[in-house]
């Protein structure tokens, strides 16, 4: 086959095409990404505005990196709201879906009385849990507003030293299971964890 | 004659073809998404914009796409469709993008719609491909809100996302309660059409046997004998 074939042949057709199609949709799709992208201080601004119904002032807690790692899970970020002086975490827990590898982000709002410069801190409950992003998570809808809620109405046996479960059937105080999304519930009771260890050993100071 | 083409094409996306209850395909995102109503609208809505978007472009390029590499082309301009659509969720409605969670990307996988491609945008003019892409999409989008619905109530008694029953029967929220629910769904769809057709046929055929002349039929007492006469 001589050039001159190649470039009137079938082939060359098909190949010039597909490249124009993958060019002209690379294209399209650089320009929607620079037009509709998110900012980290958007999305921050959505889960407070989704947490608190209202603007309010964040400011954010640096973390050691030994401070963020847990067996079932890390810290990926930590604020203090100005406005009632609770922490706001966004955490990561392990053991979802897939083999126990997968994971889910949320954001747990800590309440708490006194000030870390003061040394007076105390754990009284957690006020809000609100989810952010899952890793191969196909059931993570089955996660309803009801199981989201159960974090925040056990303040009694958070303060007490509590941590959350999810074990089908199970019938512990903490337990969360949502139906049909037992591994899901898993890694989002770790999410919880890992933020309520972390103000325990950190924050407070003690054994998590 | 157009007006009559276009809504032959649109019956045939929402009831005779309906991709879902018909054609079963699509069957990954029915199953995992129906666990309420809102979601299954709203996985409804996004495959149907996807469709109208991806048909209306394959249809445009149907002639210049050389036929051996037309199913890595479909593949390209659904999946750019697809993402287009992420973005634009993520960006404006953040809530319905994540509670669709994996489902949203795998819309690139969803055999309607490369079905759709390949069947019908490809080989028709733009404007029937763009009828046909709605119309799919709209009954997809009835199928999957019929079967959230009833799954939503029964399994967490709930009616779009509002507690109207205090009881929960969680088989329902579960891969098991899903294909029970779409079973039922799909005997209960293929009976109603049947029973339509049939019902159409029937009235189609008694069209056919009235008689074109004024003059009634002799009644079998007044009918002539072979030989003539009149009983």
């Amino acid at each position: 086959m001589t050039v001159k074939e190649f470039f009137k042949s079938n082939a060359f057709k098909s190949l010039a095409v597909l490249i124009c199609i993958v060019l002209v949709a690379g294209l399209l799709l650089a320009i929607f990404n620079d037009l509709l992208y998110i900012s980290d201080e958007e999305r921050l601004n959505r889960t407070l505005s989704s947490i608190y119904g209202e603007e309010v002032t964040a400011e954010p807690v640096e973390l050691a990196e030994d401070e963020k790692e847990y067996s079932y899970g890390t810290v990926n970020a930590v604020y203090h709201i100005v406005e009632d002086g609770n922490y706001l975490f966004q955490t990561t827990g392990t053991g979802g879906f897939r083999d126990g590898n997968g994971k889910v982000t949320l954001w747990t709002v800590i309440a708490c009385t006194g000030t870390r410069e003061g040394g007076d801190l105390v754990l009284t409950g957690i006020e809000k849990v609100v989810y952010d992003s899952n890793e191969g998570q196909s059931y993570i809808a089955n996660l309803n507003d009801a199981f989201y809620n159960f974090f925040a109405e056990h303040d009694e046996l958070i303060a007490g030293g509590g941590y959350f479960e999810a074990v089908s059937g199970g019938t512990g105080d903490l337990n969360n299971v949502a139906t049909g999304a037992s591994q899901s519930s898993n890694a989002a009771c770790n999410a919880v964890n890992v933020a309520l260890a972390c103000f325990r050993t950190v924050f407070i100071g003690g054994d998590a | 004659m157009n007006a009559r083409k276009y809504g032959k094409i649109a019956y045939d996306g929402l009831i005779t073809n309906n991709a879902t209850f018909k054609l079963v395909l699509g069957t990954c995102a029915t199953l995992g998404m129906s666990t309420s109503a809102v979601n299954s609208f709203g996985m409804g809505l996004s495959v149907t914009v996807v469709l109208l978007l991806s048909n209306v472009i394959i249809s445009l390029l149907r002639k210049v796409i050389p036929n051996t590499v037309r199913i890595p082309a479909f593949i390209v301009i659904i999946a750019t469709m697809v993402t287009l659509l992420r973005m634009v969720l993520e960006k404006y409605i953040p809530d319905l993008y994540d509670s669709m969670g994996v489902f949203l990307p795998l819309i690139v996988v969803n055999c309607v719609i490369l079905g759709r491609a390949e069947a019908f945008a490809s080989k028709n003019p733009v404007l029937d491909s763009a009828i046909d892409g709605v119309a799919t999409g709209l009954g997809l989008t009835f199928a999957l809100t019929v079967i959230g619905i009833i799954r939503e109530f029964l399994g967490s008694g709930s009616f779009f996302g509002m507690q109207v029953m205090d009881f929960r029967i969680g088989f329902f929220t579960n891969a098991a309660g899903a294909f029970f629910v779409y079973g039922i769904c799909i005997a209960l769809f293929v009976l109603i059409t049947n029973q339509i057709d049939k019902a159409r046929r029937a009235k189609h055929a008694r069209m056919l046997r009235v008689p074109s002349h004024d003059k009634p039929l002799p009644s079998p007492e007044t009918a002539p004998t072979p030989d003539g006469e009149v009983k």
